[in-house]
């Protein structure tokens, strides 16, 4: 019924109706991201000779990069930043409270607001916000409390701060885990359930035997997404201790931030943003085949 | 049989309880703290009952800071990148649902790629290209603004300028909404166009009279999720604005908590409840679409 030169002239308009999207994403992200590899095979710094005549160093940065302590540590650093508050801080709350709220509880609505609470707080915010429950030694409200209980307190960010960092990000992200979770919980049958109760099976059984791998999918496709959104974490880690004390919370996003805009070494700076790029893309890749995207 | 029963239910009931009980309040103390902070007359680092109830801090904001010139930044940049954020993946989430080209598939998943990067690993190469872009447009516009070229800078500039940080801002936001637009477009059945196009409407007439009032649900959630991660971002105009007057509220923020010698408590929790109120409207519109972001699109 519509013929071919129909068609063709669809597409086109289509195509025409793509451009605005297209332009912005090519100029602005595809080649500042095959800028950064051209980058980060030269000496290009901010300040110095080499701001005026930056020169083609080849794998320099990288051979600097790969025997650079503090690069290690970053990467070191945003794996337990990354394994702590989304793989496992986020997910386990989050599973924990999506199982709780489960079935039509009394003031399942209050505490399902309370825990998405955190997460419409912007990053700076977050992090003023723990800035008073984790600094100020004695005078820091997390001691307040540990005191009132009887506990030991510490200068939180000084002591523990890679443990404290994570935890505050496990916080920002109990809420989503949870709804995305419960989503996942709902969708398993209730039918099958009752049949594991027939032949009955325990809760404990019925949870690991059914509930987990039932949801399995749904927890593989949680873990990269918050993954990815993770490793790129600035905003919340900045505001909170800027990387330190020390380089002990410099994650990956800081280290980069820290090279290109304090220390001003463009080109070392952007070796480390691509191996950032790359380890994003892999877990990228495996997000994209994990969707099975039907286009 | 039936009392092992009960008793196992009144149990699983009670842990149910405590167990979100205890997670609320670990989410909700920080608030409490900024929430009760912000009208103490004497605010302190940690938490405590105010002193005296009082919206000296708030008044503080908008009187004695720049707050209302903040606020206004925030608002002017964070909506005109959403607006153009749900324009530019309308048109585009419509034409990768519809389209059958052999560009479709490399797109989506290049869309979905692009969402993974991380935005500090590009600043560096974006921030030499906006650079480029400003010096070039400066030269452009200096003979036709004169004298005025600093302000004409302020408002279209790329680096120090609204436009460069409203571009910036809508692209980054741009592969998620393309992405939920793409989704929903799938939804709509093609019907309704056909039965235009059969009628003899135009391209522009099909958009304008069909498409647009189908698609509202989904630009509804496409702009509440720009809105959102556009306000929360911190590192765009941590990079991109100098000048006091563009200053926006995650940046007053900052800086005035990094005037280390003497820090207000009272005044940096009202600033940072000011930030937060707009964000907390966004997300509790937002909440509906969480879910079917997450089976697409990257969580918000």
């Amino acid at each position: 019924m519509i013929s071919d030169a129909f068609q063709k002239r669809k597409e086109r308009q289509l195509l025409w109706l793509l451009l605005p999207a297209l332009l912005p994403l090519l100029l602005l992200v595809i080649y500042p991201a095959l800028y950064s590899v051209y980058l980060s095979m030269t000496n290009e710094a901010l300040t110095g000779a080499a701001a005026l005549k930056p020169r083609f160093v080849g794998a320099n940065n990288y051979l600097r990069l790969f025997s650079d302590a503090r690069f290690w540590n970053s990467l070191l650093v945003t794996f337990v930043f990354v394994l702590g508050s989304a793989v496992i801080g986020q997910f386990v709350l989050g599973f924990i409270s999506a199982v709780a709220l489960r079935g039509r509880r009394v003031g399942s609505q209050v505490f399902g607001a309370a825990i998405l609470l955190p997460n419409a707080a912007p990053e700076v915010v977050a992090g003023f916000m723990w800035i008073s429950m984790l600094a100020g030694g004695d005078h820091a409200t997390l001691s307040k409390i540990m005191i009132a209980l009887g506990l030991p307190w510490a200068d939180w960010l000084q002591t523990f701060p890679l443990f404290m960092v994570t935890m505050v990000n496990t916080w920002r992200g109990i809420g989503t885990a949870m709804i995305l979770l419960t989503a996942g919980l709902s969708a398993v049958p209730a039918e099958v359930y009752e049949a594991a109760r027939m032949d009955g099976a325990n809760q404990r059984q019925t949870f690991l035997r059914i509930t987990l791998p039932l949801m399995a999918p749904t927890i593989f496709l949680y873990m990269l997404i918050s993954t990815v959104s993770t490793i790129s974490v600035f905003g919340l880690v900045y505001a909170l201790t800027r990387g330190g004390p020390g380089n002990a919370t410099e994650v990956i996003s800081v280290y980069i931030y820290n090279q290109s805009f304090t220390t001003f070494q463009l080109g070392y700076g952007a070796a480390g943003a691509v191996v950032a790029l790359l380890i994003s893309l892999v877990f990228g890749i495996g997000y994209v085949r994990a969707l099975r995207v039907k286009v | 049989m039936a009392e092992v029963r009960t008793t196992r239910t009144v149990l699983t009931s009670v842990a149910a309880y405590a167990t979100l009980i205890v997670i609320s309040i670990f989410c909700l103390l920080p608030f409490i703290w900024m929430a009760l902070a912000s009208v103490d007359s004497n605010a302190k680092l940690f938490l405590k009952w105010p002193d005296s109830w009082t919206f000296d801090n708030y008044l503080r904001v908008f009187n004695k800071e720049d707050g209302y010139r903040w606020f206004a930044n925030s608002l002017f940049t964070v909506t005109s990148a959403t607006i153009l954020v749900m324009i530019i993946s309308g048109l585009g989430g419509y034409a990768l649902s519809r389209s059958h080209a052999w560009w479709k598939q490399p797109f989506l998943y290049a869309v979905l790629l692009i969402r993974v990067l991380p935005s500090t690993a590009l600043l560096v190469p974006l921030y030499k290209i906006l650079l480029g872009l400003n010096n070039f447009e400066s030269t452009l516009l200096r003979p036709i603004f004169g004298e005025n070229i600093r302000q004409a800078m302020r408002l279209f500039g790329f680096i120090d300028g609204y436009l460069g940080l409203i571009i910036v801002l809508a692209t980054g936001q741009l592969p998620l909404a393309l992405w939920i637009m793409k989704v929903f477009f799938d939804g709509v059945p093609k019907d309704y166009e056909e039965a235009a196009i059969l009628d003899g409407a135009t391209l522009v007439q099909r958009i304008r009279r069909v498409l647009i009032p189908l698609a509202l649900p989904g630009l509804a959630a496409a702009g509440l999720f720009t809105f959102m991660s556009a306000w929360g971002d911190f590192l765009l105009p941590l990079i991109l604005l100098s000048s006091p007057e563009l200053q926006t509220l995650p940046l007053g923020l900052f800086r005035a908590f990094l005037r280390v010698n003497e820090i207000d408590y009272g005044l940096l929790a009202a600033i940072a409840v000011v930030y937060l109120i707009p964000a907390i409207i966004a997300f509790s519109f937002a909440r509906r679409f969480l879910v079917q972001t997450f089976s697409g699109g990257v969580k918000g």
